[in-house]
């Protein structure tokens, strides 16, 4: 198993955060352009704790290395189920995602966690992820470890590539919320 | 907002997550976790899904996946 890990802050608030991170794969991130569906499976909310739960079906189109696809073969497709949780009194967001295809050589294992920083918890969110990465072909170590590290050097991209997706997805959205904000007003004035 | 896996359903998901946008930023998350109004445009989205995932053998993936993540529930949907 290998294990991939980041950290980071946005500098907006929870609120915003936890409102854009359901339209991160929209047309406004041209950066995970690997993500061609967002598919809501199920939402409840849980009547004791008013915790929103979310399944969620991701398809992208891009999957595994070439020499992996070539190796164990497959399409270019590939599905990722994903559960979260949004505790709106403590202000977390808990996303758990596992793929579904692929899924009898490979398991990825990711969970990422959103909450308003300590230092400046109005305005600025911390973000983290972590990945859990394990090859499952039978046999050879050696073609697990490559398969392994392949797959956690595909993931750092992704993950890069999904931070600076996401910072355009907030910046648009907190524009398009004050637009609205301005038009209500100006309705309101007339 | 993103594309359903069904291009069929890609219109009725839009007024779903539309709907559920609204509700999850103006009341979801001031306090009123009480009621979901978008739940009859869900209805109709998953049933436009539910077809295709069965089509692709999507939803005995999910069945499999869903049986190994219980104990995410136990822990995620306390406080």
């Amino acid at each position: 198993m290998k294990v991939f890990s980041s950290a980071c802050t946005f500098n907006y608030s929870w609120e915003e955060v936890s409102t854009a991170n359901w339209r991160k794969y929209c047309p406004w991130n041209d950066k995970s352009t690997h993500v061609v569906g967002v598919d809501t499976l199920s939402r409840t909310i849980d009547s004791r704790t008013g915790i929103l739960r979310t399944e969620r079906l991701i398809t992208c189109s891009q999957s595994v290395p070439q020499w992996v696809s070539s190796l164990f073969g497959g399409d270019a497709t590939s599905h990722v189920y994903e559960v979260s949780y949004v505790d709106p009194v403590s202000k977390k967001v808990t996303m758990s995602s596992s793929n579904l295809t692929w899924s009898n050589v490979l398991n990825v294992r990711e969970t990422v966690i959103y909450k308003p920083s300590v230092s400046n918890p109005a305005s600025i969110t911390d973000f983290n992820q972590e990945a859990k990465i394990t090859a499952l072909c039978g046999g050879w170590q050696k073609i697990k470890n490559k398969v392994e590290e392949a797959s956690v050097e595909r993931f750092s991209q992704n993950a890069i590539r999904g931070r600076e997706g996401f910072e355009a997805v907030l910046e648009m959205s907190r524009r398009v919320f004050s637009e609205q904000r301005e038009l209500n007003k100006e309705k309101l004035q007339i | 907002m993103a594309a359903s896996l069904a291009p069929e359903c890609n219109e009725i998901k839009e007024k779903y997550d539309t709907c559920f946008l609204k509700w999850y930023s103006e009341k979801y998350l001031r306090g009123n976790t009480s009621s979901n109004e978008c739940e009859e445009l869900f209805s109709k989205y998953k049933a436009c899904l539910s077809k295709t995932l069965k089509e692709k053998g999507i939803d005995t993936m999910l069945d499999d996946v869903r049986k190994g993540n219980k104990e995410l529930d136990a822990e995620f949907l306390k406080r």
